[in-house]
């Protein structure tokens, strides 16, 4: 098994925001902040995040990303990745796995985590078997 | 010794031997004839190995129990395949230099490259590492006997050596007639060759009947023999550096190396793989094929198994002494070796095809589940007339979650949608929406949807299923274009949405905890809880009666949907899926875009002008849409009605038998008791009487059912 079971509907919260109020949003304690590009954010495990440098900013809850963990990030990559996976943690890295379009968060335990839509995460399931 | 079976015939073959030398060790000629090189470079020695075709023999190491098959004289093997298909694995490698060959210069770059710090990886065929293909990225498809490797690497150095020229001249396709490096490989495995004539430039023809019997030689001489060995030098093995034009290949060695022409060939086959004569290659030279990629082209010379490893000097020499210029080689195509389909398939997948929120439940309802705009959705649940009748008499749940779903918000979101859209954004309330047409520059229709005013600086907007996968690069495009402050959010994948459609549409929420004075009237939309569950509520109407479609977070969709079933029980409820969808809605009239539309219908096309505000200063097509509005333009889309059977979606409509447009939806109204339809009539004057399926179809005024929409405001 390359990954973990996948866990469905991880509780957590987007925002869309300027770059510069993501940069300086000051985020509640324990917020585990992933940047999927400068203007949006998805944070799990914290309360309702606030951006105060933008007013115009969209916060809403996200619950549409199924995450597992991954056991083995190499023979994921070997098997499945076309794309150069970060040698750095932590990073994010985002692009398709085996066709599916997905996330890698490396985090800087050395642990990884793999985000894939809801939607896909059967897709996704079946084809790393 | 172990055997080998080859054409049903048990062989024995020696620890080493490769089933090309198998064969030869047997007196066989693994493809009956032709120049063997034993080196891969040519097709000369392919076969059906364990079911599978146009195996290089000479590249495959015999195993005990292998079944080769010769493949048939003169003509092709079926694709056949091995009998129980299994999954090819793919392993995706990387490297900074990767160097193909592992000679003398591929041994020589790679320490230069290592030295040098990089991460080198090196294939050689010999290994087991087939290189099939260079690519644009650079990436290397590599087939080794575990499965097939994509190598992606940021350098790569061939150093594959040169291969050695084969003879042409008549009798060159006997069996017998070796290269200097395969006979010396024959004979270092034990093979006695018997008589042996050594061969260069002099030779002139090989005699036998399916075997060598003796070479005639340019002087005259006739030389008994059984086997030629035919020195005629070498040509580089440039292939892979021929492949890719855009990947800097570093050539190095023997592949590098200026190698002489063979003399200009003036009988015999030059193409072995595909059997073309110096004969052919005349009759096209003489068509005026006179250039060495139009040779190639019209006589398919270079085209077969070794890719023109064989016939490419040969080739190369035939249109030098014809033209007077010597010609560079052509261009390579992938594949450089035979490749199964599963090979060639490994790691390639088709597109994600997603499930809604809802997928358990249409299985547990035993819906019959279609690939439909990039989602799983349920066409029916085994009666779709049930279904429609649920939603004109009563009431349904259909699920819309794969409706493309955006957030917009900012200073300039007004601005922003005001220039998107051909209708007016300003003027809609909030609590209000408004159904919109997106059209491209050409102000041809892409997609429609709905917006919903949630704020002054914040708004949801709608798109198709088929178009959301669009929608925010078209969105943010365009926003980014113009320089505007607006945020986007797809919520596409992260909302469920289901349909709760029929006259007792307002009843059923009323039972779900939506008081008659909270719900939402027609074209509004508001935040209310219905069983319990918070959802966006937009009451629109996509099948003609009363619709709410309920918007909400993705982890409550199934405890939502199991809720409205059950409160809905006492009143009829079904769910109905897209089969009664689409013909609910095409009694209606309501196009589906891509399906109803073409890829340059307009609004005026498609009876939609009410759509457009061209006294709107700027949105995205107005430009054409000013245009063409002065141009003539016959093409419209009609309703029809026709008695019988409704007629096949794409059926060709017929005036005075000739053809005028084609049938885009069709629908045996169980209502009416008719089938209603829409389609294209593209030349004026337009007919009120049509031909479809050799019958009698008349225009039709849409919508076919409530014209006033009056069922969709109950």
């Amino acid at each position: 098994m390359l990954v973990s079971e996948f866990t469905d509907h991880v509780p957590g919260w987007r925002i869309i925001a300027t770059p510069v109020a993501l940069d300086t949003a000051p985020w509640p304690a324990g917020a585990q902040v992933v940047r999927i590009s400068p203007d949006d954010a998805y944070i799990m495990g914290s309360a309702e995040p606030t951006v105060p440098a933008d007013p115009h900013a969209i916060i809403t809850p996200e619950l549409g990303f199924s995450s597992a963990v991954v056991h083995d990030v190499a023979a994921l990559a070997e098997a499945h990745i076309e794309w150069s996976v970060p040698a750095h943690r932590p990073a994010v890295a985002q692009g398709q796995i085996a066709g599916v379009p997905a996330k890698l968060v490396l985090h800087a335990d050395g642990t990884t985590q793999l985000l894939v839509a809801c939607a896909a995460r059967q897709e996704l399931q079946e084809r790393l078997a | 010794m172990s055997r080998v079976v080859y054409d049903g015939t048990p062989i024995e073959y020696d620890e080493g031997d490769t089933l090309a030398v198998a064969a030869v060790r047997n007196g066989m000629h693994p493809a009956r004839g032709g120049t063997l090189c034993l080196a891969g470079d040519c097709g000369n020695c392919v076969a059906i190995v364990d079911g599978t075709p146009w195996v290089r023999t000479c590249q495959t190491d015999a195993t005990p129990g292998a079944v080769v098959r010769r493949h048939p004289a003169g003509s092709h093997p079926s694709p056949g395949g091995p009998e129980h298909h299994v999954q090819v694995r793919v392993r995706h490698r990387r490297a900074d230099h990767v160097v193909i060959g592992h000679g003398a210069s591929g041994a020589a770059a790679a320490a230069v490259a290592r030295a040098n710090g990089d991460d080198v990886l090196v294939l050689d065929a010999g290994e087991g590492n087939e290189v099939v293909g260079v690519f644009d990225g650079p990436t290397i498809v590599v087939r080794t006997p575990d499965g097939i490797d994509q190598l992606h690497a940021h350098h790569i150095t061939l150093a594959t050596g040169a291969a050695e020229i084969h003879p042409v001249c008549p009798g060159n396709m006997l069996a017998g007639i070796y290269t200097p490096r395969a006979a010396a490989a024959l004979q270092a495995a034990g093979i006695d060759l018997g008589r042996i004539a050594t061969v260069g430039n002099e030779l002139v023809a090989i005699h036998g009947e399916s075997a060598v019997s003796a070479v005639e030689l340019a002087d005259g001489i006739v030389v008994e023999c059984d086997t030629v060995i035919a020195a005629l030098g070498s040509a580089p093995r440039d292939l892979l550096a021929r492949m890719a034009p855009m990947v800097p290949v570093i050539v190095v060695g023997p592949a590098a190396a200026a190698h002489a022409l063979p003399k200009c060939p003036q009988e015999g086959v030059v193409c072995p793989c595909g059997k073309i004569t110096v004969e052919d290659l005349d009759g096209v030279w003489q068509k005026g094929f006179n250039e060495l990629e139009l040779v190639k082209r019209a006589s398919l010379t270079g085209v077969g198994t070794c890719q023109g490893g064989v016939c490419m000097p040969h080739l190369r020499a035939f249109v030098a002494a014809r033209s007077g210029t010597e010609p560079q080689p052509f261009t390579a195509r992938p594949a450089a070796r035979q490749l199964t389909l599963g090979e060639a398939a490994a790691g390639y997948h088709i597109d994600t095809f997603r499930r809604t929120p809802l997928h358990a439940e249409h299985v547990a309802l035993g819906a019959t589940l279609d690939k439909f705009g990039g989602w799983f959705r349920p066409w029916h649940y085994g009666d779709p007339v049930a279904e429609y009748w649920a939603v004109r008499e009563a009431v349904s749940l259909g699920d819309v979650s794969t409706l493309g779903k955006m957030i917009v918000s900012g200073p300039d979101v007004v601005e922003a949608l005001e220039r998107l859209y051909p209708n007016y954004v300003h003027d809609i309330k909030v609590g209000r929406a408004r159904y919109v047409i997106n059209l491209t520059e050409r102000g041809h229709i892409m997609d429609d949807g709905m917006i919903l005013r949630d704020a002054d600086d914040r708004f949801t907007l709608t798109f198709t299923s088929g178009g959301a996968s669009t929608a925010e690069m078209w969105v943010r495009d365009w926003f980014e274009t113009w320089g505007l402050k607006v945020h986007v959010l797809d919520r596409t994948v992260s909302h469920g949405a289901i349909n709760v459609t029929g006259p007792l549409a307002g009843e059923l929420l009323r039972r779900a905890g939506v008081d008659d004075d909270a719900r939402p009237k027609f074209l509004q939309h508001r935040r209310l809880e219905v069983a319990g569950v918070p959802c966006h509520v937009m009451r629109l109407s996509f099948t003609g009666e009363a619709s709410f479609e309920l918007h909400h977070q993705i982890d409550r969709s199934a405890e939502l949907w199991q809720a409205l079933l059950h409160l809905g029980r006492p009143l009829g409820i079904r769910p109905h899926g897209l089969q009664a969808l689409f013909g609910l809605r095409c009694e209606k009239g309501h196009i589906i875009v891509g399906q109803d539309t073409e890829l340059d219908s307009s609004p005026r096309r498609v009876n939609m002008d009410w759509a457009v505000k061209l006294d709107k200063p700027e949105f995205v097509g107005r430009e054409s849409l000013i245009r063409t509005a002065k141009l003539p333009d016959e093409r419209r889309l009609f309703g029809f009605r026709m008695d019988g059977p409704a007629p096949l979606e794409g059926s060709v409509i017929r005036v005075n038998g000739d053809v005028v447009g084609h049938v885009t939806s069709s629908w045996d109204s169980p209502l009416f008791g008719h089938a209603v339809l829409m389609g294209w009539q593209k030349r004026a004057p337009h007919a009120d009487v049509v031909e479809i399926d050799g019958r009698e179809a008349r225009v039709s005024e849409v919508p076919f059912y409530d014209p006033e929409g009056a069922r969709a405001r109950l």
